[in-house]
């Protein structure tokens, strides 16, 4: 990596310090406290899902919940976890770049020698690094509330269930600089990639409630998301969504160096 | 001093759609020269720097600064120039030397440059969050990172706005320090007495278009002077309706006031012929002479 685009990840990161906290805490806080009731809860949930239809435990991806692991997965990574880091993932870049038109930063950097692809290459990795430290946050969050209720969290599967999250979150940050290369409009940015960020979630829930919808679930980046705290990570979605992540960022990279920055 | 232009630009054009930005602005600023960039809010002064800086890029025309074309080699030109955008911001959380930091490791500088000095100098707080300075001192921060490298070329936008007469005074100093070592100044302004005291040239562009480029002592000389005159012979002045340069006359209890464009030794000789009371003949202010060429000056 250029000693240009390390100074810029860094300043990214920097502006960015307090999100690890804002963000990581809470999901963090949530999630270990989940884990940390479930010894108590454990019996009665049992009982109260088996009279869920199963359809719908299908849907949010509800299992027997007879261990801690498929209780984290039903309350947190089926669905807050991944909508949170996605929505994160938009506002990072979305302030990294068109905020920083709407501030004036973006004039003042690009008074410098600096292409603008590597600005755009500069919010993705430094979104990147931003989600990971937010999701190593939570997992060890997570593994106090674990250790401390003796609730008997498996350290591995706990952090494979959280590093799944990451290739998501990385595609919504390069959808974002996508739409950068249309609108510098932070809240057009976000509006627009949240917009599709719940819409992939709910499409791909109808592919789930319905099997005759099941072919719209192609549209949704969800279905690739799945189960890893059970199951592991499926190295394939995991890479396969990171690289188009990659080739989102670099698209909207491409358009961003053709549209005008207006003062 | 190089002899390639410091900034050269053919036909530059940026329309919006229906919308004005610029049309067919052509210049040039050689090296070490200062250019002042004149029109008030919206005559295209901003529009012309962003398309120089491939901030926006231009519907036609060209720009080459160093001899480089400003879209495709916009990266090596940029690390030769300075920039302070109009209305200097950054963020609100972020500090001068935050600021200053990121900026002498983009451009591949050691420390910080002459930054500390300047700062001494516009008595700049780089340590306080932008966002907590007024105008005036954000834009001292301004000047700072456009000039901290040294550039060849300073390209300054609505430089002095918000600062107080004396930073003014300092501000203008610095410029003619640049141009002593050799940098080119692009100075867009609508402060007529800034140009006035430090431009080599000025450009005047109205309603997107540059309708005059001119050295400053030119553009004054051509300017219309005022003239009073009295004579020992008031009929005397009655030869001032003959003289082609003489116009305005107005002659009253003795006394003479006209506007003389142009050269004003047709004037002086017919006066010589009389006894002459008083004379006073008073060289207009830049403000006259924009504001002449805003009412009604030459299209080129």
């Amino acid at each position: 990596m250029s000693l240009q685009l390390c100074a810029l990840v860094a300043a990214h990161l920097s502006d960015r310090r307090r999100s690890v906290l804002a963000w990581g805490l809470p999901i963090g806080l949530m999630s270990a406290f989940i884990v940390a009731i479930f010894p108590s809860v454990e019996s009665a949930l049992s009982k109260a899902i088996q009279g869920y239809p199963s359809g719908l435990k299908e849907a949010f991806g509800i299992g027997e919940l007879a261990n801690v692991e498929q209780y984290l997965h039903a309350e947190m990574l089926s669905l807050i976890v991944p909508l949170a880091i996605g929505y994160l993932a938009v506002r990072a870049v979305a302030s990294g770049l068109a905020g920083a038109a709407e501030s004036g930063r973006l004039d003042v950097l690009l008074s410098a020698p600096i292409s603008r692809r590597r600005i755009c290459a500069a919010g993705f990795l430094a979104t990147g690094v931003e989600l990971a430290a937010v999701l190593a946050a939570a997992w060890v969050l997570t593994m106090l509330g674990s250790v401390l209720s003796g609730a008997g969290l498996g350290a591995g599967p706990a952090a494979a269930g959280f590093v799944s999250v990451w290739p998501l979150g990385l595609l919504f940050a390069g959808l974002g600089i996508v739409v950068c290369g249309f609108t510098m409009r932070t809240t057009i940015v976000t509006g627009a990639v949240a917009g599709v960020l719940v819409s992939m979630y709910v499409v791909d829930l109808i592919g789930k409630l319905d099997p005759g919808l099941s072919g719209v679930r192609y549209f949704s980046v969800f279905k690739y998301y799945g189960n890893a705290i059970e199951d592991g990570i499926e190295p394939l979605a995991f890479v396969g969504v990171s690289l188009l992540a990659a080739l989102l960022a670099t698209a909207g990279g491409w358009l961003f160096e053709r549209r005008d920055i207006s003062a | 001093m190089s002899s390639t232009p410091a900034i050269e630009t053919a036909g530059l054009t940026k329309l919006y759609g229906a919308n004005r930005g610029i049309e067919d602005v052509t210049f040039s600023v050689a090296a070490g020269e200062v250019f002042g960039f004149l029109g008030p809010n919206g005559a295209g002064k901003t529009t012309t720097i962003r398309t120089l800086l491939d901030l926006i890029h231009p519907s036609q025309g060209s720009a080459r600064l160093f001899g480089l074309d400003s879209r495709r080699e916009s990266v090596p030109i940029r690390a030769r120039l300075g920039n302070l955008p109009g209305d200097f911001g950054y963020g609100r959380q972020s500090s001068g030397r935050e600021a200053l930091g990121l900026l002498a490791k983009l451009r591949g500088v050691d420390g910080s440059g002459r930054a500390e000095e300047l700062a001494r100098r516009f008595h700049a707080d780089l340590d306080r969050p932008l966002g907590q300075l007024s105008r005036g001192n954000r834009q001292k921060v301004g000047l700072i990172l456009a000039t901290f490298h040294e550039p060849e070329l300073l390209i300054l936008d609505e430089p002095t706005s918000g600062l107080d007469p004396l930073m003014q005074q300092e501000f203008l100093g610095l410029v003619a320090e640049e141009r002593e070592r050799g940098c080119a100044v692009f100075i867009s302004s609508h402060e007529l007495d800034e140009v006035q005291r430090v431009c080599d040239r000025v450009g005047i562009v109205r309603e997107g278009r540059l309708i005059a480029v001119e050295r400053m002592d030119d553009l004054l000389g051509k300017a219309r002077r005022k003239v009073m005159v009295r004579l020992a012979d008031p009929d005397g002045l009655e030869n001032l309706r003959a003289l082609t340069a003489v116009e305005e006359l107005q002659i009253e209890g003795g006394e003479a006031t006209f506007t003389v464009a142009g050269d004003i030794d047709t004037v002086v000789k017919a006066l010589s012929e009389h006894h002459v009371l008083d004379l006073e003949a008073v060289h207009p202010s830049l403000d006259e002479v924009f504001l002449t060429y805003y009412r009604e000056g030459p299209e080129r």
